[in-house]
């Protein structure tokens, strides 16, 4: 367990994307359930808790997977292995494109409503 | 392998090569049934692949002979529903993804360095799913009775009420059944790859078309289910009258167009991915250089794999989802142009880097190019909401499908058959005709769909089946259809080259192209084993750094070049670094694969029939054959002699507690583990957004038998885990009682299963909660029923001694499967149970 940890090993050359994966799933799903349950007044524009509330999600989604790039990057200079680097640089890519993949889709809440 | 090589062969290589056949070795006549050797099944599946592209691109001509003249009466509106359904089914579910599955199955362990694929019975039990479903789909058009409510079958038009007929029927049990072949090649796929490839070949190490392959499996493995499900639901709705996606029983119609889209654009990807990997395998080669950025494009796969999974939404732009959520899915479908653009550099450096030889093969490729990057552009366009809304069921959105599925799959598939068909036949393709052939397809395609994309814009919907002259498109569609015609010239002259090659063809050279990779180190025509003897592999470009590698395979100075002991025997090394772990025995011909899959199509018929008793009985056959074909397995006699090992070889994989037998499970339940999810998916959508679901204020479950068929089957999961921990210390006393107790704690399960069902006095046909309530838990039925029958079939292989300490794998596999079960068993009694019971009758 503590080997797939490693942010050398390549299970982390799809940990990003399952995190971007999670929180994508998360913020549609959560803006469908919000819009059936509690739908927000439409003269709210996109100043409502919904619009909030996925920002949220999608900023901490990004700090995180930013960290994880980071980081991947300091464990393939460390690495030993060749193989190992190969696999964290490689992981450091992914994580930064799940990053920038986070904040773009993400983005629309900034200027449209939830639920019309 | 030329004559001048045997000749200087010793006795002893000789002989070992003889050996090979024997054991290997295809039988003839009524037996060739039984073969199971990914070489010939691979060849099956490409050749019936290729029969049904003949048939859907007839039913593409029939389709633009009536489209090429205003108010033409060449079809009736009803013939011409069935044409149009049945071209999109038979191309996408009959052509592209079994084609591009026998190429992997072909080719895949020739490019790792394996002699097989590492289930082969698996391989042809596939085949055969995939020969009579299609068979059985293909009946109905010839009946006359072919489904009419076009390729994604969206309800309400293919439900009950619009399509009385069994039309309906035969998509969704013809699909099923050809879907249990896609799953079966995913799943070996994905683990033949992960642990077959041969010594010292590292993950970062092997070709890239098997990254490709490995991607495309693993999304077939997630992708499908959730069509399989909506499949089963509508097929219940239809047969049995449970309202799923009837807005007046509490279901939803939007319903299938998500269990549909969640399956159906990742499956755009499924069918693009190998068509690139066959790119990146060739551009290299024919450009003389190594690829630029194996890694980029290695991200590129990763990413194009994971995406996809979060686009499906944008074929559903119109349905009246809220703004916001269709910007996330046309943000993310904007994203795919990412991966697809590193790609596409990718290749363009390898070929200005290189110096690039215009061969047949590399006309294909630039055909590719030049197509799929428009029909790129043309999706870019498709991902942003208004422009799509404007060109929504236009033939904008034809042209564009056919621009990235001929551009993606069928021109990267034509540069692979002349690029790999020196190896199957021996002989040189013949440029002159093959380039005839190229011209008129890639001018026919253009000349019918580049003009399609303007017949869209001025407003032509699809799946019209004429339309007046006052339109005005009475010139663009007769230059599609004479567009279509000159492609049909083009396949015609393709067939006759490919005829003509294998009588005429110049006889090919060892290595003809130059290439780097494995499969070019064997015998043309290949042998069944591939290899004689298992090279060691630590380089992206064997052929290129050891040139004589064919040589030294061949005279057998490498790794398993022995044969006394009868086995077929492939190595199994480490998914990560390519060192070797075990010697994988692989079973030999059988008539099971067959067997099943016949009992399989005999289900399907008495379904569309609707005579439930056979299909019943014919379920049970079906399973018994199946546990049947399961018995004979690890140490069982009937597979083949035990006999001893070199003392420098690995174990035998049965020998081991991870051996491919655990993959194949672990990798199974990512395949159920979807099917779980898209069910959850359902109730969970169904619940919030069906606008007539009713939740009964207090769940009709109870709760009592509940949570004590769960302590069973949690009692029986620990327990389980208890034996395989004593079986990895070496002690199986009491191995086989053990293995009753769980299987007898798996019986319990079930029968309380049952109670809660009769208790619960469900009215399935009246309400979809009841409904889905229903298939719930019948789903965790049949898990308990099945991890009883396994537990009690291991207690009696116990007894025979075909499991022990020393042959310890498939507790650990029977294992795997408990656990998957204990999660799904829980969530599900949250989801079901728990949140209905704390929320109350919120709909």
């Amino acid at each position: 367990m503590r080997r797939l940890l490693s942010l050398t090993h390549p299970i982390h050359l799809v940990s990003g994307l399952t995190i971007w994966g999670i929180w994508f799933v998360a913020i549609y799903a959560g803006l469908s359930v919000a819009c059936s349950v509690a739908p927000p007044e439409p003269e709210s524009d996109m100043l409502t808790g919904i619009n909030v509330g996925v920002g949220l999600a999608t900023l901490v989604t990004t700090a995180l997977l930013l960290w994880l790039a980071w980081a991947s990057v300091a464990a393939g200079r460390k690495a030993e292995l060749r193989r190992e680097c190969y696999f964290a640089y490689i992981s450091a890519g992914m994580f930064l494109f799940s990053a920038v993949s986070t904040l773009f889709v993400g983005y629309p809440i900034v200027f449209l409503p939830p639920c019309l | 392998m030329s004559d001048t090589k045997d000749a200087t062969l010793t006795p002893e290589v000789r002989r070992l090569q003889q050996g090979m056949d024997e054991v290997w070795g295809n039988p003839k006549g009524l037996r060739a049934l039984t073969v199971v050797n990914h070489t010939t099944v691979g060849l099956r599946f490409m050749v019936t692949g290729a029969v049904f592209f003949l048939i859907g691109g007839l039913l593409a001509m029939l389709i633009r002979t009536q489209l090429a003249f205003p108010d033409n009466d060449f079809m009736s509106p009803e013939i011409y529903n069935q044409v149009f359904t049945m071209h999109g089914t038979v191309m996408m579910f009959l052509f592209a993804i079994p084609i591009l599955e026998g190429l992997a199955i072909y080719m895949i362990p020739k490019m790792i360095g394996a002699r097989d694929l590492v289930c082969p019975r698996l391989t042809a039990f596939g085949y055969y799913c995939y020969l009579f479903g299609g068979i059985i789909l293909f009946s109905s058009l010839l009946l006359e009775m072919a489904p009419a409510s076009g390729w994604f079958m969206y309800t309400p038009l293919s439900s009950g009420e619009y399509s009385p007929g069994p039309g309906s029927d035969f998509w969704l049990l013809g699909i099923t059944f050809v879907e249990i072949s896609a799953l079966s090649a995913g799943v070996e796929l994905v683990v033949s790859i992960l642990r077959t490839r041969t010594q010292g070949m590292a993950l970062h190490k092997m070709p890239l078309f098997a990254w490709y392959i490995l991607a495309m499996a693993v999304m077939i493995v997630v992708g499908f289910p959730p069509l399989i499900l909506g499949s089963i639901l509508l097929e219940l709705e239809r047969a049995a009258g449970m309202p799923f996606f009837e807005v007046a029983g509490g279901g939803d119609p939007v319903l299938w167009a998500h269990l549909f889209w969640l399956f159906g654009h990742p499956e755009v990807y499924i069918i693009f991915l190998p068509g690139a990997g066959i790119v990146s395998t060739l551009i290299p080669v024919f450009a003389g250089r190594p690829i630029v950025g194996y890694g980029w494009v290695v991200a590129a796969i990763i990413i194009m794999g994971f995406v996809s999974f979060g686009l499906w939404v944008h074929h559903m732009f119109t349905l009246g989802i809220p703004q916001l959520a269709l910007a996330f899915f046309s943000a993310a479908s904007m994203l795919v142009a990412i991966p697809t653009a590193i790609q596409i550099f990718a290749w363009l450096s390898t070929l200005w880097l290189g110096r690039p030889r215009m061969t047949l093969p590399m006309l294909w490729i630039i055909g590719f190019l030049i197509i799929f990057v428009l029909g790129g552009l043309t999706g870019v366009m498709l991902a942003l909401v208004p422009f799509n809304w404007q060109v929504h069921d236009t033939h904008f959105v034809v042209a564009h499908m056919h621009y990235v599925l001929v551009g993606g799959m069928l021109f990267p598939l034509m540069a692979g058959l002349y690029y790999w068909l020196p190896q199957v036949s021996g002989r040189m393709p013949s440029e002159r005709l093959g380039k005839w052939s190229f011209w008129l397809i890639f001018i026919g395609f253009n000349v019918t769909f580049l003009v399609m994309h303007w017949t869209g814009l001025l407003g032509m919907r699809r799946r019209v089946f004429t339309y007046d002259t006052a339109m005005g498109w009475d010139i663009y569609n007769l230059i599609s259809s004479v567009g279509g015609f000159m492609m049909s010239a083009g396949v015609a002259l393709l067939i006759l080259d490919i005829a003509l090659h294998f009588r005429f063809g110049r006889k090919a050279p060892q290595n003809p192209w130059g290439a780097d990779t494995l499969e070019w180190a064997m015998p043309k025509p290949p042998t069944a084993y591939n290899f004689v003897s298992l090279p060691t592999v630590e380089t992206r470009h064997p052929l290129w750094e050891k040139p004589d590698l064919s040589r030294t395979i061949y005279e057998g100075r490498h790794g398993l070049a022995h044969i006394d002991h009868g086995r077929r025997e492939t190595w199994g090394s480490d998914a990560l670094t390519g060192k070797l772990r075990e010697t994988i025995h692989l079973p030999s011909n059988s008539w099971w694969p067959l067997f099943a899959a016949l009992a399989i199509a005999a289900v399907c018929i008495s379904l569309l029939v609707r005579v439930y008793w056979v299909g019943a009985v014919a379920t049970l056959v079906a399973v018994v054959l199946l546990l049947r074909w399961s018995w004979e397995n690890g140490a069982h006699p009937g597979k083949a002699p035990e006999a001893s090992m070199a003392p420098s070889d690995p174990p035998l994989h049965y020998h081991t507690m991870n051996g491919p037998g655990v993959w194949c499970m672990s990798v199974s339940h990512l395949a159920n583990g979807s099917l779980y999810l898209s069910l959850l998916f359902g109730w969970f959508y169904l619940w919030t957004v069906a606008p007539e679901w009713q939740m009964p204020d207090s769940s009709p479950l109870s709760m009592p038998m509940l949570v004590m068929g769960g302590a069973a089957l949690t009692l029986g999961t620990f327990w389980l885990a208890k034996l395989v921990r004593r079986l990895r210390r070496g002690n199986d006393a009491g191995l086989g009682g053990g293995m009753y107790l769980a299987g007898g704690l798996g019986v319990l399960q079930s029968v309380l299963l049952m109670a809660v069902i009769w208790q619960a006095q469900l009215a399935p046909t009246e309400t979809a909660h009841d409904a889905t309530l229903l298939v719930a838990l019948l789903y965790v039925l049949i898990h308990a029923l099945l991890g009883a029958t396994l537990c009690l079939l291991q207690g009696l292989r116990v007894g025979y001694g075909y499991v022990s300490a020393k042959v310890p794998m498939e507790p650990v596999v029977v294992l795997r499967f408990w656990y998957f079960h204990l999660v799904v068993y829980w969530s599900l009694f949250l989801a079901i149970w728990v949140l209905p019971t704390v929320l109350g009758g919120a709909s």
